[in-house]
């Protein structure tokens, strides 16, 4: 992320969304709007002056809650760019900040910013958001969490500054139950997300590594460790002493004294019903389309498989281009994957949108759909149906096919009702012609 | 798809290539019914 903030060719753009796409490859015009941050990012030293000032606490969103930050501060060490930014929903004004600022970097008067630019290819990376579960009194008992808190709690610069402890009275755990297929794998989210069993063995390990003395037990459905050395880390965690139990838990209660969760499962394997009491208990929740994914496909005019995750052009000979020419898509935005198979795609992706701008010309077929404007009756379906929005009505009212954005689906030829609008190669009479021949027989 | 699997259909049975499946309107199909056929089935 640092290098490619750093790199010359590449500019970053932070708090920002993007509003409209226009064109097609080679000439995407787009237009975004940059949030304001209120502080001015080419003159922010970092210094942190502002958040000693700041008087206000408010829940640190990328310690999952779980820490508290300053109403000014910097998002996470790591943040690029490392600039410190300001959250106006718990700003009370009390200009502290923009006081003690030696560069005078703070402006809350500073607004929405509107850019325009143009680009020749676009790539989508708008990743995943975690579903917040509603099972195993997530939210109401104060020891379960969900994997990406742990993430965070066992985080050197996470909010316990790497020890394990339990949110309830913040000693360590010694009995931890992970369950995996929270709100996966059912009716509603019918898909795996792939990372789940892996991130499981990976943090049971560690915390088992640290304190070998902690009893582990990880509820699943199925272990699916499929990959290079994923099987045998599974292995080196089952010899590591951390239990796996193939059957989901049924029931999970707290003991209110205790604060202990009480897990009843069965256990498929051995048969019979197992109670286990945990100190902790970890939720491998399913993964979604990141929150703006609706969006950005409707701007894009993208298509979007039945879950919800943006669509290839072929999910297995092409993942990486849309059907959209000029658009890839790379990382959980196609669909659930690990970091290794991102990678991979966001290399592809980077590879296929630059060989046609190195090329810089594009050829496209010759079957696209042809507008006669003499027999037609300006009812505009085609419009209506065209799914690549291909089709407009100039000054004069004629039909205008944009060769380019159209990919030649005949969709317009079909709702037609004046044969007004053909498709080269497969139109009307030619089709007509094949029926008849084909029945003379 | 049947040729992949080597798999064999009746001789009853017309293929017509189609860019997609959106460019068969019913204007074919009832075409194809007016010629005598006993059923469309559009495979996408």
């Amino acid at each position: 992320m640092l290098a490619a903030n750093r790199n010359p060719n590449i500019t970053t753009m932070t708090m920002a969304e993007v509003l409209e796409v226009d064109g097609y490859i080679g000439n995407f015009s787009v237009k975004v709007r940059k949030n304001p941050r209120y502080v001015y990012e080419d003159i922010c030293t970092g210094c942190g002056a502002c958040s000693d000032v700041c008087p206000i606490y408010m829940p640190n969103y990328f310690d999952e809650n779980l820490s508290a930050r300053k109403c000014i501060d910097v998002a996470f060490a790591q943040a690029v760019p490392a600039v410190w930014d300001l959250q106006t929903d718990w700003c009370v004004e009390c200009y502290a900040c923009v006081d003690s600022c030696d560069v005078h970097c703070i402006d809350l008067s500073q607004e929405p910013e509107i850019v325009e630019f143009e680009v020749g290819t676009i790539i989508i990376a708008t990743g995943w958001d975690i579903y917040e579960p509603e099972e195993y009194g997530y939210g109401k008992y104060d020891n379960v969490i969900t994997q990406i808190q742990l993430e965070r709690i066992i985080a050197p610069n996470g909010p316990t500054l790497g020890h394990l402890k339990r949110p309830s009275d913040g000693k360590r755990p010694k009995n931890i139950l992970f369950i995996n297929c929270v709100g996966s794998r059912n009716e509603e989210h019918p898909w795996c997300s792939n990372v789940c069993c892996l991130l499981s063995i990976k943090n049971s390990k560690l915390i088992k590594s640290e304190y070998p003395d902690s009893n582990i037990v990880v509820s699943y459905i199925d272990m699916r460790c499929a990959g290079k050395a994923y099987e045998e880390y599974y292995k080196r965690s089952r010899d590591a002493g951390i239990m796996f139990i193939n059957g989901k838990v049924g029931t999970l209660r707290e003991n209110p004294e205790t604060k202990n969760l009480i897990a009843t499962m069965e256990s498929i394997g051995t048969g019979g019903i197992i109670e286990y009491e945990a100190d902790l208990v970890v939720l491998s929740s399913a993964s979604l389309p990141s929150a703006g994914t609706n969006e950005i496909a409707n701007i894009l005019k993208v298509e979007k498989s039945p879950s919800g995750f943006l669509k290839e052009f072929h999910s297995r000979l092409d993942p990486i281009e849309t059907k959209i020419t000029g658009i890839y898509i790379c990382g959980s935005c196609q669909g659930q994957k690990d970091i290794g198979a991102t990678v991979n795609q966001a290399r592809g992706a980077a590879q296929a949108a630059s060989i046609p701008m190195t090329a810089g010309e594009y050829t496209i077929e010759l079957i696209r759909a042809q507008a006669n404007d003499e027999r037609c009756a300006k009812c505009y379906k085609c419009i209506e149906t065209c799914p690549y929005s291909a089709i407009s009505v100039d000054e004069a009212g004629k039909i205008v096919v944009d060769l380019i954005n159209c990919k030649g689906c005949g969709m317009c030829a079909a709702v037609c009702p004046s044969i007004a609008i053909e498709l080269r190669y497969y139109r009307d009479y030619q089709y007509n012609a094949i029926i008849d021949t084909l029945f003379e027989a | 798809m049947a040729g992949t699997i080597r798999a064999q259909y009746p001789t009853t049975i017309r293929a017509i290539l189609v860019p997609c499946a959106g460019r068969v309107g019913s204007e074919l199909i009832m075409r194809a019914i007016g010629q005598g056929a006993d059923g469309i089935l559009i495979v996408g």
